[in-house]
């Protein structure tokens, strides 16, 4: 009965964590931020890709 | 000159009240996203989850990956974030449900068209029942010739939207590896980047493979001409993919000229039935018609609410949304038809509550010419930098004429003319051929209707289709008393046009012609001419 008592306590620390976390990396552009750090590296990738050019 | 009644906003903005703070020179994104109150910062960071779910919802398929390492034009989708976030600067209230309710589901659309893009594609998904049902339709067609395939089993594929426009509206460096191979392969570099960019992703075998055919369409200009002459190469002769070219005529205005232009759409769908094996349903046909009609309500009803004091729904989303709408979908997906309506219904609601995009609004203006305004948010920082509102775009003034919607046999003929007239006046065609009328007195037209004191000209260096015209425009704005403000850019080739140096035109005119001071002044220099 306990355990189950604590189940909404759970779900509610389970949103807010969720919610703390997405807030600021969206609040801080980390995303974005993370992405404009890859995307050399894709660049790099796509450079690196033989293509059959066709005119 | 004209001038326009002052509008002045009563109420101050939530959260900061400048928005130039976010950019920094030292990134490639903005340094923060902005705060604009709790509920509407809230509201934004669900659309941004929103987002996140569609980008999460596309990748987790194992044949998408795979796209993505395939496509160099994959990675601009790593940046959709950062390409929503450019169209909302300094948006709250309905301005900002309204950018949100609109381009997201832009997204959403163009996700959907990459997927199916991938299933079909030989190298991707290899799914040859799907891609034996696909048709490969032209970026600058209005697919009106679709309208009577049913969706389910006629999949229309506007292969070049994903791979070339919409990319480059969420990274502004994209297409520009494309231009440098098209330009290595002999191709001028003086033609307008647009289609030289599509040319150069056929050349650099950069397009998926999928489909039973093809259609494309002599749209908009001799670049766009140049354009579907290689891919349409490419796409017969070493794919095998058989492509039809729809002549549309350019003088749509010319009443002698409607009948051809049916014929070419009997031609078409003709052509589609063979190499698919469906047929033509008018049934499916009428009730993307009724869509078609609804969808131009919507949009005289936005305009309408644009010529008051308190526009509602306009800057880029406007034209962006209108361009999917309209010319992408035709009718063709009922799911256009509650977000049209939600979107009329903000944007009462907005006009009811007097709602303004910035803290003043001192001039009205018609933007005209060939627009870059998708890599720059260049129509809200208009606004809100120097208070100068953009009533409507030259794209977005297209037909305002019903079309036939009730199945009768004498309307089973018309429909003929009626998508031919479609076609023929479709987005940026429609202002860009058929003479001086279509590009010089239906702005007059405009600017009465909409009580505009400003013109702002984009000048597309590599078009030659407006150019010309320069001093007709010059002449007759004088003979009117508007202001004529013309702003030089080379569409999506960032090199010959930053951002700033796009922006600083404004900055100088304001500043000499107009004597005023910006409204926001942490605006008028970003550093974001490098970013993406």
């Amino acid at each position: 009965m306990k355990k189950l008592a604590k189940i909404p306590l759970i779900a509610l620390l389970a949103v807010l964590g969720f919610f703390v976390v997405t807030f600021t990396i969206y609040f801080f552009n980390l995303d974005m931020k993370a992405t404009s750090l890859l995307a050399p590296y894709l660049q790099k990738w796509y450079d690196k890709m033989e293509h059959d050019h066709y005119l | 000159m004209k001038t326009v009644e002052k509008v002045v906003n009563p109420v101050k903005r939530a959260g900061e009240q400048s928005p130039g703070k976010i950019y920094d020179e030292k990134l490639k994104v903005r340094r923060r996203r902005e705060w604009r109150g709790v509920k509407d910062t809230f509201y934004d960071y669900t659309r941004w989850l929103y987002l996140m779910s569609v980008l999460g919802r596309f990748i987790i398929v194992p044949r998408n990956i795979k796209g993505f390492f395939r496509y160099r034009w994959m990675m601009s989708y790593l940046f959709v974030p950062h390409g929503m976030d450019k169209f909302t600067v300094g948006l709250r209230d309905e301005a900002l449900r309204i950018a949100h309710t609109s381009f997201n589901f832009v997204i959403a659309d163009v996700t959907q068209a990459i997927a199916n893009c991938f299933r079909g594609d030989r190298r991707v998904g290899n799914d040859k029942a799907y891609s034996d049902k696909c048709v490969i339709t032209d970026e600058n067609s209005m697919v009106t010739f679709m309208m009577g395939f049913d969706t389910d089993k006629v999949h229309t594929i506007l292969r070049e939207v994903p791979t070339m426009f919409a990319s480059n509206i969420f990274h502004q460096f994209n297409v520009m590896h494309y231009l440098d191979v098209a330009q290595l392969n002999g191709i001028a570099g003086d033609v307008c980047p647009m289609p030289e960019a599509e040319a150069g992703i056929s050349i650099d075998d950069d397009f998926c493979v999928l489909g039973s055919c093809a259609v494309q369409n002599n749209t908009t200009c001799d670049g766009s001409l140049m354009g579907n002459g290689i891919i349409a190469k490419r796409l017969e002769r070493q794919y095998g993919i058989p492509t039809f070219q729809l002549a549309t005529p350019l003088r749509h205005k010319e009443p002698d000229v409607l009948e051809y232009a049916a014929e070419e759409i009997k031609q078409a769908i003709a052509f589609v039935e063979k190499h698919t094996g469906e047929k033509w349903n008018w049934d499916t046909y009428f009730a993307a018609a009724k869509r078609v009609n609804f969808a131009t309500k919507c949009r005289i009803a936005q305009m309408e609410i644009n010529s008051t004091p308190y526009p509602q729904f306009f800057g880029a989303a406007f034209s962006l949304y209108n361009d999917t709408n309209y010319m992408g979908n035709s009718g063709r997906m009922p799911a256009f038809v509650d977000i049209d309506k939600k979107l009329l219904a903000l944007a009462e609601q907005g006009y009811k509550a007097k709602r303004m995009y910035a803290k003043e609004y001192r001039h009205r203006c018609i933007v005209w010419g060939v627009q870059p305004q998708y890599v720059i948010d260049m129509l809200y920082w208009l606004v809100q930098c120097w208070g100068v509102v953009p009533l409507t775009d030259m794209l977005s003034v297209i037909n305002t004429d019903m079309i036939a919607d009730e199945d009768t046999p004498e309307n089973r003929e018309q429909a003929y003319r009626d998508m031919a007239m479609l076609n023929m006046e479709m987005i940026m065609r429609n202002h860009t051929h058929g003479g001086y009328k279509v590009l010089l007195d239906e702005l007059w037209e405009l600017c009465e209707k909409m009580n505009a004191d400003i013109v702002m000209m984009w000048e597309h260096m590599s078009c030659k289709a407006l150019t010309g015209m320069h001093g007709m425009f010059e002449e007759q704005a004088r003979e009117r008393g508007i202001h004529i403000m013309w702003v030089s850019h080379d569409l999506c080739d960032p090199r010959v046009f930053t951002r700033q140096a796009i922006r600083d035109q404004v900055n100088s005119y304001m500043r000499t012609v107009m004597r005023e001071e910006p409204l926001d002044p942490s605006l008028e220099n970003i550093p974001d001419s490098e970013a993406y």
